[in-house]
């Protein structure tokens, strides 16, 4: 029988040669792509001279700088649209559900069997000007023609990502919530607490670490989404992860696209480690 | 709309077209020579371990069975798959980057790129049995000083699809930028088209723009763009079905959306612009890098078959470099699409220059700082 520091290299290991590989591997050829002088699409064994050009390109294009601010605004928005959508949901599922919580929770996973992209696409069919919800404002003659705005606009990048991601999103905060004491609640509700000062005093801040988790998990991955702005986002709806996608398929520049890659994951960086200094996680889950 | 096809019918059309090609050559830099140079004994005994497999890295819409027929046909047991690109830039950049396939389709004016960064092989046309029906205009198109690096293929025109029920008959490139149909544009999501059709509304020579040009051509695409209902980047996958449910109005096209609209009984139009249609010509190359040689070989040969030629003409009205096909277009709606009929058409036809690195980089960046505003 293997000792507990025998074991570990086993435990670990095979993680972190998987992490090494697919994570800091790519992230490292990306970021000396984002320091190679001239364009093209190129690979590892081509000469290399590094060069900051690509950066000041960024930088210096003040369309590039507004759009990476105009999908960090995106991305702050549906992160706060999908916690707050997917928290009654998980609420419900801990303290509402009994003992078809399980069932519940099975429903809500259902969408997962479904691709991401299938998703996307069924939310244009949707937002169409012969999709469901134009046809039912129409007969219920809220509207005489289709509303474009619905679909291949900004709007309706919103609404398809925040549909996208709630299932997910309910996820943090349900395992958050099903580490709330119900002692505590007994306690409270003994002191005289009613339903509302219970969940305000003690549900919302001891669920508070799985909504941040759930907010950050949603904001990151958003910032850089290109897919879903692709298929229903139209000239309006693009993202700053649309031009960087560009770049490296439409304009075959990979260095470029890959400075703006560098770019966009500092920023997160930055705002998400800005964020965990204003947020105290440790006191929030004490 | 399906047409009939009888062979060797119209040598005026075989004419015209080899006339169309012939303009389309000029002012590039291939020059003619030994085109049977190849490496049949590498090729040989490579064959015996081929996989039986083709990877082929395609434009949407192509992969289906009617572009490949004659060689489903002849190779039963071929397991061919497709890799699939948007737009030239973009079919380079997947070569580049280390794309798998064995074969891969593009359009002139990236020729060279291909052969300098020495993605593509040598093709033994002594191995084509179609190779005689390719007319010498078109085969002269896929050499590179005077090896046979591509086989031409496609052919055919860009030019204003629009909606014959929304909007007047379309006589002009600029109907892309009319603001009457504010929402129901759709351009091509490339900067070199873009550059393209700036080129021809305001009379310059696409391949002599200076910077205040090139700087004029970005302000009057970022201008249009909330014209767009969006910007296009497969032609059967949002473009036809955005054009035929009424969503897009007028559209940057090429023939095939037009021909599946029209053969759908949708109403629609193909303009003959004023400042003249865009030409082009699409090549097929093999990849430096395939395992598969000789069955690239045969795919390419069969391509060049009549039965798959027909079919990219009368199915999808583009042209094909099998010369006994083109000749055998006797179909009213065929000849006016082609413009074989048409004794200007070589005036007003835009045919595709050839793209260097630093037109290719600066027209890119301008679409995508376009797509950025």
């Amino acid at each position: 029988m293997l000792s507990r520091r025998g074991t570990l290299p086993f435990l670990v290991g095979p993680p972190l040669v998987w992490l090494a590989l697919f994570f800091l591997l790519p992230l490292f050829l990306i970021a000396a792509f984002s320091l190679r002088a001239g364009s093209g699409a190129v690979g590892p064994s081509e000469p290399w001279a590094p060069s900051a050009e690509h950066y000041q390109e960024v930088i210096g294009t003040p369309a590039f700088v507004r759009l990476l601010g105009v999908s960090v605004l995106m991305a702050l928005g549906i992160a706060g649209l999908a916690t707050v959508l997917a928290y009654p949901v998980a609420y419900f599922l801990t303290f509402r559900a009994g003992s078809r919580a399980a069932l519940f929770l099975t429903l809500l996973l259902i969408p997962f069997a479904v691709s991401y992209l299938l998703r996307v696409m069924a939310w244009k069919l949707m937002l169409g000007p012969e999709g469901g919800i134009n046809s039912l404002l129409g007969s219920l003659g809220l509207t005489h023609e289709p509303l474009s705005l619905l679909l291949y606009s900004r709007p309706a990048v919103i609404i398809t990502l925040v549909y996208i991601w709630i299932p997910f999103a309910a996820l943090p905060i349900y395992a958050a919530m099903q580490r709330i004491g119900r002692n505590h609640l007994e306690a409270a509700a003994d002191l005289g607490a009613g339903p509302w000062a219970r969940f305000w005093r003690i549900t919302v801040p001891l669920s508070m670490p799985g909504a941040i988790a759930t907010f950050f998990m949603v904001f990151i991955p958003t910032v850089g989404e290109y897919v879903t702005p692709a298929l229903v986002g139209g000239t309006g709806g693009v993202m700053y992860g649309n031009i960087i996608q560009g770049y490296f398929t439409r304009s075959a520049n990979w260095p470029l696209g890959s400075a703006m890659a560098m770019i966009m994951l500092a920023l997160t960086l930055v705002l998400v480690a800005g964020a965990l200094r204003l947020i105290d996680l440790r006191r929030l889950s004490a | 709309m399906r047409a009939r096809l009888q062979p060797y019918r119209n040598p005026a059309a075989v004419a015209m077209s080899g006339l169309l090609l012939l303009s389309a050559c000029a002012g590039t830099q291939q020059s003619t020579g030994d085109a049977s140079a190849g490496e049949p004994s590498v090729a040989e005994s490579a064959a015996a371990v081929e996989p039986n497999e083709l990877l082929v890295l395609e434009w949407s819409g192509y992969e289906a069975e009617d572009f490949w027929t004659d060689f489903k046909t002849a190779q039963p047991e071929a397991e061919v798959a497709f890799e699939f690109g948007d737009t030239d830039a973009n079919i380079l950049a997947l070569m580049q980057g280390g794309s798998q396939a064995d074969v891969f389709h593009f359009y002139t004016g990236w020729q060279q790129f291909y052969v300098d960064e020495g993605l593509v092989r040598e093709i033994d046309t002594s191995q084509l049995e179609n190779w005689d029906k390719v007319p010498p205009e078109y085969q002269e198109l896929g050499q590179i000083d005077g090896k046979q690096y591509f086989i031409p293929w496609d052919w055919g025109f860009t030019s204003i699809l629009y909606n014959t029920d929304e909007v007047d008959e379309v006589t002009s490139w600029d109907a892309l930028f009319d603001p009457a149909y504010e929402g129901h544009v759709s351009m091509w999501n490339d900067g070199p088209g873009a550059v393209a059709v700036s080129s021809y509304i305001n009379g310059w020579d696409e391949t002599a723009l200076t910077d205040e040009q090139l700087a004029q051509i970005e302000a009057d695409w970022i201008e249009q763009k909330p014209l767009n209902a969006f910007y296009w980047t497969g032609e059967y996958v949002d473009l036809c079905p955005a054009v035929q449910d009424g969503t897009v109005w007028v559209a940057y096209a090429w023939q095939g959306c037009y021909a599946t609209a029209l053969a759908a009984g949708d109403p629609v139009g193909y303009a003959k612009p004023e400042e003249g249609r865009n030409s082009w010509v699409g090549l097929y190359g093999i990849s430096a890098d395939t395992d598969s040689y000789e069955l690239a070989l045969e795919f390419l040969d069969n391509k060049l078959a009549e039965t798959t030629c027909a079919n990219a003409v009368s199915l999808f009205y583009y042209g094909c470099a099998n010369g006994d096909v083109m000749a055998g277009i006797d179909d009213p709606v065929l000849i006016e699409a082609f413009g074989l009929d048409d004794p200007t058409i070589l005036e007003t036809t835009n045919f595709t220059p050839l793209v260097t690195e630093e037109q290719r980089t600066a027209w890119t960046s301008m679409w995508e700082r376009v797509q950025a505003e």
